[in-house]
Formats: structure tokens, C-alpha cells, sequence
């Protein structure tokens, strides 16, 4: 599964666009970056209420697939230059966390 | 220039998870006590008893106004003010956006005003522990603005701590320093997170009960027991210092 099958299977808005053919191996969900920074693995999908600046940086350095901001709470154009910048996907959930990890992980698991 | 104590992190009732006798005269006595040259207020998301706290301790300590404000992200600062109208306008502005959520006594504790004579002024609604919806950046740029000046609270702690919430120190000039959680060694805690080698490092108590008043603190050299010395202390300005006291080995 890619970072594209994944926006499509959870109808995900695309904020910022890196590579969408990037391999979807996993999922991790934290709103503690230190906890992400800790425990995430290359390839996750971040599922995060996060919106600080720090989320772009911490992405880059996991290198994980994507970022998901959930609950339709859309980040400033600060950030998502960032993430542009970086080649951060970034994408957005109306969803909440719960729903969204849920169906991650049964495409996943599927 | 004089070296002096300073504890810039104490709760007083007005927080609802600090001790009931945390009146601003009670703040004061165990101020003296501790022999404190330097206190802030900082409650969570409110300011209101600090004035009572300057005005009973008339330089003896000397009080700065603040707050301990809980970002969007869940990070939570330490804002302190010189100024009583500035701190006590942000804390309108916060409060005004803090969610609606009544705070109930039986859960959470008081929430109290308290007078110079311990009088009861009155109790806040809202429940002042939830973040406020001002993503961090915006708290700092207030902050500033109303001539404040910020620094992360107890930024090693898991969670609540700076560090932990970011991961990382945020990019640009802020924070010039860092409160470290009173029971941290700051060799350790640097170890830890080596970007916090680059900041001023203050302790202070973090006190909810009497006797915690004083259990962390920072050595000044300046020339007076303000903000605009504490600020050129961790700037270094000609001469001034700050240095951390020991960590406190009780009470976590």
C-alpha cells in the first residue's frame, strides 16, 4: 500500500504533497512528539492532533510515510510550506483518531 | 550587584490542584522564610492572585505577576510580567478563550481569589487547567508583545514539559532559558537532551503546598530583584549571572 492508496481508502485531504508512492509498512499514533521521536518506525503513517512546527522536523527525521492531522483541524500555511519544503506529505482527516487509525489498520491488516 | 535568591515558579489557591492554605499571605510568609529575594506567581491560566501577593510582600520579596499557561499543543510556560495591567490583560484574553468547562470542586479542587486578609474575592468558573486554544508561537508572541517574558516551565517533564510534548527545542530565538523541574540534575537532563546545553537553565519550586516555597531556586547576580534584571542575568550582561541551586531531594 502507498501514501496514495492510504488518502484514497481514508478519503485524506493532500496539504502538502512529498511522495505519494512512498510504502505504507505502518501506523503510529501520539500527540507527544518526544514519544514519536522515540517509538515511530520509518514508513508509519503519524496519525496526530499536533500542529506545531516540530511535527515537519520530526516527520523528516523518522522518515515516516505521511503525517495525519486528524479532526479537520488544519495547520497554518506556515507549516504546510514546510512540509512542501521538506517533502513532507502531509494530509488531513475530518475524522477523529480513533476512526482514522481503525481504518488504517484494517487496510493494513487487509 | 548583589546575589540573590530567586523562585519564580509557586502556585497559590487560585490553581485548582495547589493546597487551600496557598493564600497569598501564606505565599509570602514561607517566601520569607525560604529567604527569597525574588518570587513569581504563576497559576494555571490565571493571574489574579498576584497582586495580593505584591501587595502584602511590598519588596519583601520582590513579586513578579505570571502565569503558568497551558498551550494548544499542551506545552506549558512561564509567563512573567513587571507590569500588572499587561499580565492581567492576557489573562483576560486567555480566559475569554479557554474552553467552557465548569470546574467542579469535587474533582478538580478550588479555584479562589484570595484578599491580603484571606478573605475570599471569588471563585473562577472555568476550569483553568485545560489548555487554552493558542497555539504555542501565539502564547510567545503575546507574551512579548505586552512587554513579558516566557520561558518553557519544568521543560523536562514527561508530559507537560516542553521537550517532551516538541520533541525538540522550536526554531528561532525562543526560549532564551528554561525552568528545569525542581528535583532534575542539570548534567543529567542535558545529557538527555543536549539542545538544552544552549539555554539558561533556572530552577524554581513549582510549589502547590507551604512548604514547598523555596525547595528550588536560582542564585542572581544583579542589581535588583526585577524582571529586566532576571532577563539581563540570563543574558549576561555586564556581570550579572544566574546559577542553579541543588536539586530538592524530597516531595516528587
Amino acid at each position: 500500500m502507498t501514501v496514495a492508496g492510504v488518502v484514497e481508502h481514508l478519503a485524506l485531504d493532500v496539504l502538502a504533497e512529498g511522495d505519494l508512492s512512498t510504502l505504507v509498512t505502518g501506523g503510529y499514533c501520539s500527540d507527544l512528539l518526544s514519544d514519536v521521536l522515540a517509538h515511530a518506525g520509518g514508513g508509519d503513517v503519524w496519525i496526530t492532533h499536533q500542529r506545531h512546527m516540530n511535527v515537519v522536523a520530526v516527520a523528516k527525521l523518522k522518515e515516516v510515510a505521511a503525517v495525519v492531522i486528524v479532526r479537520g483541524a488544519a495547520p497554518n500555511e506556515q507549516m504546510v510550506e514546510r512540509a512542501r519544503a521538506e517533502g513532507v506529505n502531509l494530509l488531513m482527516s475530518g475524522e477523529s483518531a480513533f476512526q482514522a487509525a481503525g481504518k488504517l489498520y484494517r487496510l493494513l491488516s487487509g | 550587584m548583589k546575589r540573590l535568591r530567586a523562585d519564580l515558579h509557586i502556585h497559590t489557591v487560585l490553581s485548582a490542584c495547589a493546597d487551600l492554605r496557598m493564600s497569598p499571605r501564606r505565599v509570602v510568609h514561607e517566601a520569607r522564610r525560604a529567604g527569597l529575594a525574588l518570587i513569581a506567581i504563576a497559576d494555571h491560566n490565571a493571574a489574579a492572585n498576584g497582586p495580593y501577593v505584591r501587595r502584602i510582600a511590598r519588596g519583601n520579596p520582590a513579586v513578579l505577576l505570571g502565569m503558568e499557561i497551558q498551550s494548544q499543543e499542551e506545552v506549558e510556560v512561564l509567563a512573567l510580567f513587571d507590569d500588572e495591567w499587561a499580565c492581567l490583560t492576557l489573562e483576560e484574553e486567555l480566559y475569554k478563550d479557554l474552553p467552557d468547562v465548569d470546574c467542579d470542586p469535587d474533582l478538580f479542587g478550588d479555584q479562589v481569589v484570595v484578599d491580603e486578609q484571606d478573605n475570599i474575592v471569588r471563585t473562577v468558573r472555568k476550569l483553568l487547567i485545560s489548555p487554552v486554544p493558542w497555539a504555542l508561537p501565539d502564547v510567545v508572541r503575546r507574551v512579548a508583545q505586552l512587554g513579558g517574558w516566557s520561558v518553557p516551565a519544568h521543560v523536562d517533564r514527561v508530559p507537560g514539559g516542553l521537550l517532551a510534548v516538541l520533541g525538540l527545542l522550536p526554531e528561532g530565538d525562543w526560549p532564551e532559558a528554561a525552568e528545569l523541574s525542581p528535583w532534575s540534575s542539570a548534567n543529567d537532563t542535558i545529557e538527555q537532551w543536549p539542545a538544552l546545553g544552549r539555554l539558561s537553565l533556572l530552577r524554581a519550586s513549582d510549589a502547590h503546598f507551604p512548604h514547598e516555597v523555596g525547595r528550588g531556586w536560582t542564585e542572581l547576580r544583579v542589581t535588583e530583584p526585577s524582571l529586566a534584571e532576571l532577563r539581563a542575568a540570563v543574558q549576561g550582561v555586564e556581570g550579572r549571572s544566574v546559577s542553579l541551586g541543588p536539586p530538592c531531594k524530597e516531595g516528587r
